[in-house]
């Protein structure tokens, strides 16, 4: 039988869809025999043909502003699917939700009676050193005790298949719009085998995320007014921005539609100015309000922070919950799921090494050539350094960077992210991937079924990010009926808790 | 699905738009209706052209005129100090996108514009610019001479016209609709005025060449660049000449490129957009259009003639600016607290 998968070696990593070379796990036997019966490669690199048509006549893409027209890229789209059967997804549900309860829990205790610091779980020093805390919050109420609205969870799965979280981002993550699209874009290219497999739809994000909304909105307001601030439209998520916009039917707005007057805020319509009542910021706290954090901003709204402060407008994510999203913050998440919600942690962190610390500097020093650096006030896959893809001279830059400014580090060793099968240079190969759900908090914690996969699809990169060649894939859990048969041969997933 | 706060779920929002987006989708329509005009104006000199022979043909002069009527000329200056062709003019008109007026350049602002207001539109309008885009955006001379004139600017007009048909069935008759109305409309009023000021500038082999057949020629290619040239010879006003095609293009009560047509579209848009707020400043804009829907009503054209069409046609688009800033203070940039 000479199949697509023929020359597919899923030996060294945890591979997503093969247990064993030829022998595919029970969530992607359906799929294997729907490629077989495929006339070869070449129909599949036709569907991939299609899929990326429709990304660019549908505008799914971002702009590289590197000369003066704008080449317009699309973040690039894997067809073949990453499939989630029940039980797995479940597991990841349980521990998502916990995280999420945890995190909101630390915030109102840091911007409140700071017990955990008192009790010296997390250092008092790290809080007050972090870029995104904000002292001037500390005892400024916040709509429904809510200081975190989205996570868009980073995780991976180590070598052992073992589910990890490797950060988490609480200030508005993006990729949301990509996983709504390439939903569609996949029931274009494969209508049939996403009805057979019983693929639980994403399609409720929009609404979720407006309720999520609308749940903060002041009180005795009867028919409040919600938006979407954008910094605008050269901002390399402004498709996302408008994608949401559209979709929960809100308006979109850049700061210079905003006006503040008598501490409310109102947006600039042609027969005059509209009250707003929650605004969904797509830009950070520096960039706000010019009256209060960068005075040089243009994307700001001028008194928006002291309409904020007397609770006549609610904002997603509110001021200074970037504190927990500190990449130094993270490897005390466990200790606040102890602390708060007195639980184990469901899903666990990866090993993390703070070079702020005296012993774990020395560590990470020794060991560099091992360990992935990160600078814990950047995102995209910048200011990274992954050891053993790294020559002399860039870890020699990195030790005297960790040496001059400790605080600004961490390390992790470099973790074998599991592989999915993708569909590059005209064949199919392994290449590593993530998975972000996106968690949202409201009057109850909701996640949509999957998230986005993120992948390699440079040979060997362990980095997933858009900016240095990611790409993405759609994710699909499967619904709990249409997967018994996978369920159970499915192995136990209360195993990975062990870890 | 298809535009503006509508979802079930969403809450009810005020009805009239934010007036950045009011701004856009107004901008969005003039570049259009600019894009569209001037490929009319180069298809027409092009089938002129054609009709003249000798050297007459190589002239230069004979495709300059297509810069001066549309305002362009002091950058095209700038470009082509040395040497001026059908090329130069061709590629400035068309293909060049320092000229913000070039088709390219419209249709590019057109998109980037919907692009920020892709939130509110129909998936289909955005979808219909956006590959007219991506289709334009690399043509260029070479490609203009390989399809030939007619055929590529026909292209042209048709998406323009396909996308304008698309929003006619497509976007709901709210405040975005009739800003889209308002600014296409007000941009037609002035490049019909625009188009006709092109003959003020066109080559007659000799001054007494007034009622030739070349002149004869001339004004039915003004008035096919509106494709107007049927709807004129319907309209039963005889053969044509001078006076004749001034007052089509000028005062046709039914003929959807006259100016004073135009004129009243953006009348009615305007009082649209005020339909839901008596109150609103809106008037002096209104007031605006209305003198100059009276105005355009006075006089002998023959009399216009004598003292300058020219002149006449200048002060026209004066107004029509003086319009669009009046717009531009009660709905755009009016004053908070």
């Amino acid at each position: 039988m000479a199949d697509l998968f023929d020359s597919y070696d899923p030996a060294g990593f945890f591979d997503e869809m093969f247990a064993a070379s030829g022998q595919p796990r029970p969530h992607y036997r359906r799929l294997s025999e729907r490629f077989v019966r495929m006339s070869g490669v070449s129909e599949l690199l036709d569907r991939q043909t299609l899929a990326d048509q429709t990304f660019l006549r549908r505008g799914v893409t971002f702009t590289v502003y590197s000369d003066d027209r704008g080449t317009e890229k699309i973040f690039p789209f894997d067809l073949i699917p990453r499939i989630i059967p029940p039980a797995e997804w479940q597991h990841l549900e349980r521990g998502l939700k916990q995280r999420m309860l945890a995190l909101n829990a630390f915030l109102a205790d840091i911007y409140g009676p700071q017990r955990i610091l008192k009790e010296k779980l997390v250092p008092s020093e790290l809080v007050h050193t972090s870029k995104h805390f904000r002292p001037e919050m500390v005892g400024t109420p916040v709509p429904r005790k809510l200081y975190v609205h989205i996570n868009g969870v980073d995780l991976i799965r180590d070598p052992q298949g073992v589910y990890r979280v490797l950060e988490d981002n609480l200030r508005t993550p993006s990729g949301v719009s990509y996983v709504l699209e390439n939903r569609q874009v996949m029931k274009r290219v494969f209508p049939n085998l996403i009805r057979d497999y019983g693929v639980r739809p994403v399609e409720t994000y929009p609404s979720d995320l407006l309720a999520t909304l609308l749940h903060l909105a002041p009180d005795g307001v009867a028919d409040p007014t919600v938006v979407l601030l954008t910094p605008g439209v050269y901002n390399s998520a402004y498709f996302e921005h408008s994608f949401l916009a559209r979709q929960m039917g809100i308006e979109i707005v850049e700061g210079s539609d905003l006006v503040v007057e008598n501490d409310r805020v109102y947006m600039r319509r042609v027969h005059g100015l509209s009250p707003v009542h929650v605004i969904y910021r797509r830009i950070d706290d520096d960039f706000l309000d010019p009256t209060v954090f960068r005075r040089d901003s243009l994307l700001g709204v001028p008194g928006l922070v002291g309409a904020f402060r007397k609770g006549n407008v609610a904002l997603c994510n509110p001021i200074g919950t970037g504190v927990a999203d500190d990449k130094a913050m993270y490897p005390y998440v466990p200790s606040m799921i102890r602390f708060y919600l007195s639980e184990e942690p469901i899903l666990p962190n990866v090993e993390t090494f703070l070079s702020s610390e005296a012993k774990d500097r020395g560590y990470i020093l020794e060991h560099l050539p091992h360990l992935v650096v990160k600078s814990v006030n950047e995102a995209g896959g910048y200011g990274m350094l992954v050891g053993p893809h790294s020559t002399k001279e860039q870890i020699e830059e990195f030790r005297r960077k960790i040496v001059a400014q400790p605080r600004n580090f961490i390390a992790q060793p470099t973790i074998g992210l599991s592989r999915c099968p993708s569909l590059c240079d005209g064949q199919i190969s392994p290449r590593h991937v993530d998975l972000r759900p996106y968690v949202l908090n409201g009057e109850t914690v909701r996640i949509v079924p999957g998230g986005l996969t993120r992948v390699a699809l440079r040979k060997g990169s362990l980095v997933v990010n858009s900016s240095q060649g990611g790409g993405s894939k759609d994710t699909w859990v499967l619904a709990e009926s249409a997967a018994t048969e996978a369920a159970q041969t499915q192995p136990a997933v209360t195993e990975q808790l062990l870890v | 699905m298809l535009t503006h706060p509508s979802s079930s779920s969403a809450p009810q929002t005020s009805p009239t738009v934010l007036s950045r987006v009011a701004n856009l989708i107004y901008w969005t329509a003039r570049y259009l209706e600019r894009a569209e005009n001037t490929a009319r104006i180069v298809d027409v000199n092009a089938q002129l052209v054609l009709d003249l022979h000798g050297q007459l043909a190589d002239n230069p002069a004979l495709w300059e005129p297509l810069v001066y009527v549309s305002g362009g000329e002091e950058l095209y200056r700038q470009h082509h100090a040395r040497s001026s062709s059908e090329r130069s003019v061709i590629e400035f008109m068309l293909f060049d996108r320092r000229n913000p007026s070039s088709v390219i350049s419209c249709i590019c602002t057109a998109r980037e514009n919907a692009r920020c207001i892709r939130d509110q539109l129909a998936s289909e309008l955005w979808e219909e610019l956006n590959t007219f885009y991506l289709a334009l955006k690399d043509d260029d001379f070479a490609k203009y001479s390989r399809t030939g004139a007619s055929e590529y600017l026909g292209v042209i007009k048709t998406r323009i016209q396909q996308f304008c048909g698309v929003a006619e069935a497509m976007v709901p008759r709210n405040a975005m609709w009739w800003f889209f109305e308002l600014g296409r409309f007000l941009e037609r009023a002035d490049n019909t005025s625009r188009i006709l000021d092109v003959k003020y500038f066109m080559l007659l082999p000799k001054a007494n060449a007034v009622g030739s057949a070349l002149d004869m020629i001339q004004w039915a290619s003004v008035l096919r660049s509106c494709s107007g040239l049927e709807a004129f010879r319907k309209s039963r006003r005889g053969q044509l000449n001078l006076e004749r095609v001034v007052d089509y293009l000028l005062r046709d009560p039914v003929f959807p490129r006259s100016i004073v047509f135009s004129v009243r579209e953006a009348g009615r848009a305007l009082a649209a957009i005020d339909a839901d707020a008596p109150n609103h400043p809106g008037k002096p804009a209104a007031a605006l259009l209305s003198r100059l829907e009276t105005s355009l009503a006075k006089g002998e054209i023959s009399d216009i003639i004598i003292e300058g069409l020219h002149e006449h046609l200048d002060d026209i688009q004066l107004r029509i600016a003086e319009v669009h800033e009046a717009v531009q203070n009660a709905y755009i940039r009016y004053p908070t607290a």
